[in-house]
């Protein structure tokens, strides 16, 4: 894609967000919501820009942060090294099936008050709702991406010498990156969510916690400042992925 | 003149299926001095039988028999489904017979190696290397030095005529130069035999010339034994010193032509010798005759 169909998809991106936000001022200027309940953009954007520079703020988004990573590197690591593991073994396979069929499924967030209590409220709890959330998508396309390898490429490494036990990291690995990194942009996608949830369900402080407190003292524009920060570090976070992911697949013909 | 020679099988006889090795090629050229023809490849009595997702057994290859000597130029021709990649696959170590043995260099293929280097249709390049990065895989795995590798293969990049796409990926390339690196890629770690699964299959017929010329002038060099699978006559006569006819699956051999055109070969040369001519027409004939046995099996 070149620099300025780039740019016109950008353009072409900001339209509904603009749109979006147009109509947001419409509903708080013609009065349809009381400016306590629905601040208008131009107020909580500069309320965010005042809490981005205090240092408290700043605290907050750097403990969601790193419980964020934090959670989202170990989904990544044991995903796709189960994933890879799966697939190559098929004991692994038949020992793994059937837990990942069992968890999947289950709505992670049910297991945080045994984590909180297993746990504390710290970041441990948090992290592990995290990991616990973000794998099972990583784990899932590190094993289809795996799987699906054309036979003809393993057979043309063998043939050139390598034995059947680097297969895996020489061929298998590398081939399966494109189906790795689309689990991972679904794992960190969840990962912020969830690391949200988690913080408004029960925390001391982060971005979560900050839109419960505003939430209960009724001060709404603090509680969309949260929520914009956290979207905002979403889209910063996905925009760093996607500049990784094109460099690893620049061989990869695009799909 | 020269008639195309062939090896049939006996009418009607069990042994009819078993071809025994033909005698040594016939070579009008002033050949280069070589030694006394020795088996390259030895394949003996080999059956494969599939397991198919409904549980049934599928005949693909019925006790294929065939000695390929070291440094002849082989192709297998056949209907489609008659089992030419399961045996070229064979001889590659990638699937293993359920009957018989096929050898290399005498000793029995348990498994891939760097003796036998395949080329597939599909080409299989590493998508994730560049041209560079795939031919001197094959090098760097037999323990090549990577600097030494580096140059071997960019030499290699250059015989293939892909000389300044080194640092290209193969998504970049057309179909005949993803081809060529493929080739590349396999000559790279020097195999005894080259295994080519309808190389040229997919490319318009343009390209499929040049890439036979090319294929031919790189043979004449170092003269490795290649087992060439293709669905085109011409190609199979103007590349071969034998064209192995199958039949219709479960494939069994049918005839064997021993080419005894002079090398080295041109194109233009060839296409108006009347031999030439008359192992295409004969040869198209036996495959005519091979459809029309499984219309009326
Ligand atoms: N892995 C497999 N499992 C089951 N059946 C197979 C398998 N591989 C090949 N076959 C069957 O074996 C037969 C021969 O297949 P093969 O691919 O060797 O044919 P071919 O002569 O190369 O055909 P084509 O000219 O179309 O490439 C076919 O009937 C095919 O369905
Ligand atoms: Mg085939």
């Amino acid at each position: 894609m070149n620099a300025r169909a780039l740019t016109s998809d950008v353009l072409l991106g900001i339209i509904p967000i603009a749109l979006a936000i147009g109509l947001w001022q419409a509903i708080s200027s013609f009065g349809y919501a009381p400016v306590t309940l629905l601040p208008p953009p131009g107020m909580v954007f500069t309320r965010l820009v005042q809490q981005l520079l205090t240092s408290s703020f700043q605290q907050e988004i750097a403990s969601t942060l790193f419980r964020l990573f934090a959670g989202f590197a170990i989904a990544v690591i044991l995903g796709v090294g189960i994933g890879l593991a799966a697939a190559a073994s098929p004991a692994v396979n038949a020992v793994v099936r059937p837990i990942v069929r069992v968890l999947a499924p289950l709505p992670k967030v049910a297991l945080y008050p045994a984590l909180l209590l297993l746990l504390g409220f710290g970041h441990e709890s948090k992290i592990t709702l995290v990991a616990a959330d973000a794998l099972f998508p990583i784990l899932l396309s590190t094993y289809y991406g795996a799987s699906m390898v054309e036979q003809k490429l393993i057979w043309s490494a063998m043939a050139a010498g390598t034995p059947r036990r680097q297969i895996l990291f020489k061929v298998v690995l590398p081939a399966a990156v494109p189906s790795i990194l689309t689990g991972c942009r679904i794992g960190l996608v969840i990962s912020c969510i969830v690391v949200f949830l988690a913080e408004m369900i029960s925390s001391t402080d982060g971005l979560g916690y900050r839109l419960v407190t505003a939430a209960r003292t009724f001060q709404a524009v603090d509680m969309f400042v949260p929520l914009i920060t956290i979207s905002m570090l979403g889209l910063i976070l996905n925009g760093l992925l996607q500049g990784l992911r094109s460099y690893l697949l620049r061989g990869f013909p695009e799909v | 003149m020269v008639g195309p020679v062939t090896h049939g099988k006996t009418p009607g006889s069990k042994a009819g299926m078993k071809v025994v090795p033909s005698r040594p090629e016939v070579r009008t050229d002033p050949a280069p001095v070589r030694g006394p023809a020795s088996a390259m490849i030895e394949i003996e009595r080999v059956s494969q039988t599939f397991r198919t997702a409904g549980r049934q057994a599928h005949l693909a290859l019925s006790d294929i028999s065939l000695t390929i000597e070291d440094g002849a130029f082989v192709s297998i021709l056949g209907p489609s489904g008659c089992g030419k990649s399961t045996l070229l696959y064979i001889v590659g170590g990638f699937v293993s017979p359920t009957e018989g043995e096929a050898r290399v260099k005498g000793r029995t293929i348990t498994g891939p190696g760097p003796d036998r280097g395949p080329v597939f249709q599909e080409f299989a390049l590493f998508p994730w290397k560049t041209v560079l990065g795939n031919v001197m895989y094959g090098p760097r795995q037999q323990g090549v030095k990577s600097a030494e590798a580096d140059a071997q293969s960019r030499r290699l990049i250059e015989m293939v005529g892909l000389k300044g796409f080194e640092n290209f990926y193969p998504k970049e390339l057309s179909g005949g130069m993803k081809q060529r690196v493929a080739l590349a890629r396999t000559l790279a770690y020097h195999p005894a035999v080259l295994l080519m699964d309808e190389p040229f299959g997919a490319l318009d017929a343009h390209t499929r010339t040049r890439l036979q010329n090319d294929l031919l002038n790189i043979w004449e060099r170092d003269r490795k034994t290649v087992l060439f699978v293709t669905h085109s006559v011409d190609e199979a006569v103007f590349l071969s010193d034998k064209v192995v006819v199958m039949t219709r699956a479960p494939g069994r051999i049918k005839e064997i032509v021993d080419i005894a055109l002079p090398r080295p070969r041109r194109r233009a040369e060839l296409l108006l010798d009347p031999r030439y001519q008359k192992y295409v027409v004969e040869i198209e004939r036996m495959i005519d005759d091979t459809s029309e046995e499984g219309l009326h099996p």
